[in-house]
């Protein structure tokens, strides 16, 4: 069992470069944020939608995903043009849904949804080491690139090493419960873990050392930019500038 | 306790991430290369429990945040560590938002780091358990509160209209605060009774001239 | 309980870890009452596999699991499974995961209901049983590899089981140690299975041997 798997596959999208899917998602990502338009936040969700079937997202997990993410705007859609004041939209069993919070509830769903299909079937069908190489390439900072690598190293490794312990735990009639053993238990197993992978930690740096290690780490895995690139690069440029534009006519805070 | 994609207004989700750069940019220089296995090891275990750990409450239960722990054991270097675990978090499973991973880092970073201040001597000093125990519970409940004033001051910041969603969360943070404590407690006493060596590390800010 | 009745009882029983080749396919296996059967096979045949089976760990993809008298299959059935069968893990740091050698073998009592004194007495009994008497404040995790082993059958005598799954009990002793689990194991009037490498061990702890090769479980004589 793993905790790090991506969205595998052989679309087109997987075989992009991840270096432009990375800087496209940012630049998407904060457009969006940006934005008071529903013009421009509908057409961010369908450029996510359409991104979505282009990279062929397995349906169950996307669809977990969106509806995890939309009970919650749900529940700012019950919660927000309730109790915030202003004039009412409409009634709802004889309670009023204010104009405001009715906008702001709307924006916020749209917004997420938008992000998260992006982000999604950009980034999460990057091999999770190729992002981290990615990274490095787009000249984040050394030592947070090998961070992020060490640790998505060892996610699994913890994984397997606490699906282990808690294993024993139950051979030997563990039942979780409201209760101060319980908490205790899962203290314990959890500082077992970590005093593991403190130690191993130290091995590891000791192993380094042995290999040479001096300070320094070298990459040497690199990307190669191929003519689907060069289309990836402009068409984004194009409806990035598209999205900001029509959000400059569309002016001011209207809506 | 993250605040969700769209959430955020570019004004609070820019201020977030400016600070958030801020307070990793410190985390890094205060790492030093060799600390980077144990920064990531730390990070990718409490990232585990964070996601499979599930503490009975009533008739749910409650991921621990553990960002207290975090912070007594890493320092400063906390910040780089919940910004990789944060993505990690919004990429692989939908908790929080890539526009909101700045807010989202300093509202589990920066009480982090307070905890590192406020415990980690005390703790390194304590000789029994269950003062260590005493103090863990002391970090996890402060971490976890000072998380959740800034989590609910950008959810205000955001628009007065989210306040209700901080009203309507306060009982049930007060239960897990609790509980965050309690766990809290048992994993430092464990540590100081097994490990002790886990507080010893100087995580103070050194700069690079420093021997 | 009823002591005519089959302590164990697997008919059919088939298992896959991932989509490849079954690590145990169609196994049938009968013990009863107070038998004591020795399991050997080569590394990565499924001895573990099976152990962890039998006390609901792994769940088989195929077949039916009765123990005790009673079929089992849901996590639930295994809940009395295992406060009655102890299961002592290959690996002893898989084991042990509390602070102190007396927290640890509290645990399993402690899940079991015991109270405060029950425990206390549970943990002395246990020690003196694989003879390490006055460890009870040692903390785990600084251990030997060998004192972890007797640890770790201590956590698990301490549950007080009817039945014992023993994986590799032995490996990794000094003859002193290794001989002591031998006498140990005699003493004990528990049903157990025991796997090993060392047929001559196997030879004298237990009264019949089995053996896990590709997938099936063969009678063997040792
Ligand atoms: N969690 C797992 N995932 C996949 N394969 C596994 C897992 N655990 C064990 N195996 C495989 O199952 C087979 C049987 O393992 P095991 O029962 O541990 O063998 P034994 O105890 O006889 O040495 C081996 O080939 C092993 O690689
Ligand atoms: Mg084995």
């Amino acid at each position: 069992m793993s905790c790090t798997t991506h969205f595998s596959g052989h679309t087109v999208v997987h075989r992009l470069d991840p270096r432009p899917r990375v800087v496209a998602t940012l630049v998407f990502a904060v457009l969006i944020a940006l934005s008071g338009h529903y013009r421009v936040l509908c057409s961010g969700v369908a450029v996510g939608a359409f991104l979505a079937m282009l990279s062929k997202l397995p349906i169950r997990p996307l669809a977990k995903r969106l509806l995890r993410l939309n009970l919650f705007m749900v529940v700012l859609f019950l919660l927000i043009p309730t109790t915030s004041p202003g004039e009412p939209m409409f009634r709802l069993l004889s309670v009023p849904f204010s104009h405001d919070g009715v906008h702001l509830a709307a924006g916020i769903t749209l917004k997420a949804n938008a992000i998260l299909l992006v982000f999604t079937s950009l980034l999460g069908t990057v091999e999770l080491s190729s992002l981290g190489h990615a990274f490095h390439h787009l000249h984040m900072p050394a030592k947070l690139t090998h961070l992020f690598m060490f640790t998505l190293r060892y996610l699994d490794v913890l994984h397997h090493e606490y699906v282990t312990l808690l294993r024993t735990m139950k051979a030997r009639a563990f039942r979780p419960a409201m209760s101060v053993h319980t908490y205790r238990t899962y203290g314990y197993l959890m500082g077992m873990l970590l005093v593991r992978s403190l130690v191993r930690s130290e091995r590891i740096m000791a192993a380094m050392k042995c290999r040479g290690f001096r300070g320094e780490f070298h990459a040497y895995h690199h990307f190669h930019f191929h003519q689907r690139d060069a289309v990836f690069c402009l068409t984004s440029a194009i409806v990035l500038m598209l999205f900001a534009f029509v959000e400059w006519i569309s002016g001011g805070v209207a809506r | 306790m993250h605040i969700t994609e769209g959430v955020a207004p570019a004004s609070v989700a820019a201020a977030g991430a400016l600070l958030a750069a801020g307070g990793v940019a410190l985390g890094l220089r205060a790492m030093k290369d060799e600390q980077i296995p144990r920064a990531a090891l730390v990070a990718s275990a409490i990232f585990v429990a964070s996601l499979v750990i599930r503490l009975p409450l009533g008739p749910s239960s409650v991921h621990p945040v553990l960002n207290g722990l975090a912070g007594v054991l890493l320092g400063w270097a906390a910040m780089p560590a919940f910004l990789v675990a944060l993505f990690l978090q919004a990429l692989l499973f939908q908790f929080g938002g890539i526009t909101t991973l700045g807010i989202n880092t300093v509202t589990m970073g920066f009480p982090a780091v307070a905890c590192y201040y406020l415990f980690s001597r005390r703790i390194r000093e304590s000789k029994k358990g269950r003062e260590a125990f005493l103090l863990g519970v002391a970090a996890g409940v402060t971490a976890l509160t000072l998380s959740f004033v800034l989590w609910a001051g950008s959810l205000i910041l955001s628009g007065k209209q989210l306040a209700i969603i901080v009203k309507l969360s306060l009982l049930p943070h007060l239960a897990i605060v609790t509980i965050e404590g309690i766990f809290t407690g048992f994993i430092v006493g464990f540590l100081a009774r097994v490990y002790p060596k886990a507080f010893e590390m100087p995580h103070i800010i050194k700069t690079r001239s420093d021997p | 309980m009823n002591e005519k009745g089959n302590l164990l009882d697997i008919q059919g029983v088939s298992f896959r870890h991932t989509a490849q080749q079954p690590v145990l396919e169609d196994v049938n296996l009968t013990i009863r009452h107070g038998e004591r059967v020795g399991l050997v096979g080569a590394i990565g045949s499924g001895k573990t596999t099976l152990l962890h089976m039998i006390v609901g760990l792994l769940k088989p993809n195929q077949g039916q699991v009765e123990i005790l008298g009673q079929t089992r299959s849901s996590e639930r059935d295994f809940w009395e499974v295992r406060e009655r069968v102890g299961l002592l893990f290959q690996d002893p740091d898989d084991q042990l995961f509390c602070p102190t050698v007396q927290e640890d073998i509290a645990f399993g009592p402690l899940n079991q209901g015991k109270n405060r004194e029950q425990t206390e007495r549970a943990v002395r009994n246990a020690l003196s049983l694989v003879g390490m008497e006055g460890y009870e404040d040692r903390i785990t995790h600084h251990l030997s590899g060998g004192e972890k082993r007797l640890v770790s059958l201590a956590t698990v005598l301490a549950m007080e089981p009817d039945v014992l799954l023993l994986d590799e009990p032995e490996n990794g002793l000094d003859p002193v140690s290794h001989e002591r689990i031998r006498s140990l194991l005699l003493s004990l009037p528990q049903a157990m299975i025991v796997v090993s490498h060392n047929v001559e061990f196997l030879a004298s702890v237990t009264t019949r041997c089995l053996r896990v090769e590709d997938g099936k479980l063969k009678e063997i004589v040792v």
